[in-house]
């Protein structure tokens, strides 16, 4: 069973794409700010991470900054889940290492399902 | 006998001495007469000429025989004025100095005086009359050129006058103008055609912390020590002639637009002039607005993006089944969520609008590099639409160009999402790049759908903002009109051109090409 994070800091999607995930057979594991997101890929050794933006504490491009400079957590794939999607935000993404990105408000769950399916092909 | 031949001979010797002495003073009159430069003749109380001097003969052209006997004023004009001086004259009034023309042998009129002096004989009766004539000709052509010089005098004196005022009105102007340049809130530069600094006002001197004395009348190559100042002129260094509103960030908090250009009248060039206004401010709101509506776009996204993924996790079940009137109201809920996001989204691409103006940061790049990351991200897009998305593979490698790479993504991305947008399904859209010399140098990109085609009388309006036809509203109700604005405002802020062609019903073509330029 493929093993999932969610960095996520809105409640209403955290519950919803834990509920779709655990429907499609993922196990997944949860962090609602980058700094417990980041103690959570240490311990969980996810094998994919869902990772939002503008987080409190610690935003998604600082935990893909530390994950960069982390051997263990530097091959993670990311997929990030952003609300801006302004072009110098998804360059900045893209230049991390991220897989893929999605703008929240222009996917549905289902959708997010299947970007994450590829990653896994 | 004797006695009477002796006093015969006497007498005689006497007359003969008498008579040479009486020859000897017509021969003396004679000499004194021909060598008076006057001309003088004598008259008879019947007013005919009965003898004349050399310099009468040498003004007249007449010779003696030719004029003894002759009425004097038919050597005159002026039939009033002789009239009135032989009525004087017969009244014994001297004439002096009356002015006439006199007309000689050879037709010439010449300018005169004329002097009469009466002569009398011991009983006081007329015997006659000396008149003298003076040349008038030099004097006359003196007193001409008097006049003239006078005139020329005055005239000159007139355009002094003029000049003087001339140069109050110039001063006056100058004073102006220098107020205007002295208390312009833009800095103002202008170097004349040698490079020496000819204005620099205290704009320039806040600017670039340079007194104007420091820097004035010297070459460009002597101000290299002034550091600030030094990366203004290195950079209109490496700029065309003419450029316009160029932006330089000097430093961190001093942001400048530069414009500079020849400046010409009808004569040649006088030099250039360089503008500098300072955007500091305006750049910082520009920043602080953009990162405003990305928060704020955030804020109501992340909402929205609740609404949206509990609705969708509603109507596929995900949540167990629904009733289909519940299934009826989450459908009329979720579309009207659609519509505020897509508000939002406009929103979001006015902010957009601004971006295209100005570039950043230009990188030197292979531009296929580029649009194959756009082809790639919208590959998807495509696909989700069974819409064939192609790109024509180069045969050749082309130039490398200077681009704000950000920017011409989203020029690239506008474009080819229009195409993909404005489609039916299973059509085809065409991408290529080729090189291109035509009336710029540069690179061209082109995107060809077989899609909706844009109407005629639709094709003027294409570039302007908000700008939707009314097909293109019915086929692809989210977009804002915004996208070809956005994209035009990113090609001309690269120099570049951008066009289209199309045909309602069969596709369209749109095209930009970025220009190669040449330090």
């Amino acid at each position: 069973m493929k093993k999932i994070l969610l960095i996520e800091d809105e409640e209403i999607l955290i519950n919803i794409l834990e509920k779709k995930l655990i429907q499609e057979g993922y196990k997944v594991v949860v962090a609602r700010n980058g700094v417990s997101g980041l103690e959570e890929m240490r311990k969980n050794k996810p094998d994919l991470i869902l990772l939002d933006i503008i987080m409190p504490i610690m935003g998604g491009i600082e935990v893909m900054e530390e994950m960069q400079k982390d051997e263990e957590l530097k091959n993670i794939p990311i997929l990030v889940i952003s609300n801006s999607g302004q072009p110098i935000e998804i360059d900045r993404i893209q230049k991390l290492g991220a897989k893929d990105w999605l703008i929240k408000t222009e996917f549905n769950p289902q959708e997010v399902v299947e970007k994450i399916k590829k990653q896994f092909i | 006998m004797v006695k009477i031949l002796g006093y015969q001979l006497k007498h005689q010797q006497e007359i003969k001495k008498y008579q040479e002495d009486l020859d000897d003073l017509r021969l003396y009159i004679q000499d004194f007469t021909a060598f008076l430069p006057i001309a003088v003749c004598a008259i008879t109380p019947i007013q005919v000429i009965i003898d004349i001097n050399a310099a009468f003969e040498k003004l007249t052209g007449f010779k003696a025989l030719e004029i003894i006997g002759k009425p004097w004023n038919e050597l005159f004009l002026g039939e009033r004025e002789i009239e009135k001086i032989k009525e004087k004259i017969s009244q014994k009034t001297f004439i002096e100095s009356q002015e006439l023309i006199l007309v000689t042998k050879e037709k010439k009129q010449i300018p005169v005086s004329i002097s009469i002096s009466i002569r009398k004989d011991e009983e006081e009766n007329l015997s006659g009359y000396f008149l003298s004539i003076t040349d008038l000709t030099t004097l006359k052509k003196f007193q001409e050129s008097e006049i003239i010089r006078t005139k020329e005098r005055l005239a000159i004196l007139n355009i002094l006058e003029d000049i003087e005022n001339e140069k109050e009105i110039a001063q006056e102007e100058k004073n102006k103008l220098q107020a205007i340049v002295f208390n312009l809130s833009d800095g103002l530069l202008f170097f004349n055609n040698e490079n020496i600094l000819k204005i620099f006002n205290p704009q320039v001197e806040i600017y670039f912390e340079v007194k104007e004395r420091e820097v004035l009348n010297k070459k460009i190559s002597a101000l290299s020590g002034f550091y600030k100042l030094n990366f203004l002129l290195e950079f209109l260094r490496n700029q065309p002639e003419r450029i316009f509103r160029e932006e330089l960030k000097i430093e961190e908090n001093l942001i400048l637009e530069i414009t500079s250009f020849p400046v010409s009248i009808e004569t040649g060039t006088l030099g250039k002039l360089v503008i500098l206004h300072d955007i500091t401010r305006e750049k910082q709101i520009e920043k602080t607005k953009s990162e405003f509506v990305s928060i704020a776009a955030h804020q109501l996204r992340t909402p929205l993006s609740g609404i949206k993924w509990t609705l969708q996790m509603l109507l596929s079940n995900d949540l167990g089944e629904i009733t289909s009137e519940q299934r009826d109201f989450i459908e009329k809920g979720n579309k009207a969520n659609e519509r505020v996001i897509t508000i939002i989204n406009d929103l979001l691409n006015v902010t957009k609008i601004e971006e295209g103006r100005h570039l950043y940061k230009l990188t030197l790049i292979n531009i296929e590099d580029v649009l194959q990351e756009i082809i790639t991200l919208l590959q998807e897009v495509a696909q989700k639409k069974k819409i064939k998305l192609e790109f024509k593979a180069l045969k050749e490698k082309l130039p490398q160009v200077e681009i704000d790479v950000e920017k011409i993504k989203i020029a690239f991305q506008n474009l080819i999402e229009n195409a993909i947008h404005y489609t039916f399904e299973n059509g085809l859209v065409t991408i290529s790049l080729e090189y291109v010399k035509n009336e710029i140098e540069g690179i061209k990109f082109q995107v060809k759908d077989t899609g909706i085609g844009i109407a005629k009388n639709q094709q003027q309006r294409l570039f302007t903002k908000f700008f939707r036809s009314p097909k293109a509203i019915t086929m692809e109700t989210d977009g804002s009109g915004l996208g070809l604005f956005i994209t035009k405002n990113i090609i001309e802020a690269h120099k570049g051109k951008i066009g289209f062609e199309s045909e309602e019903g069969k596709g369209s073509t749109f095209w930009f090409i970025l220009p190669i330029l040449k330090q």
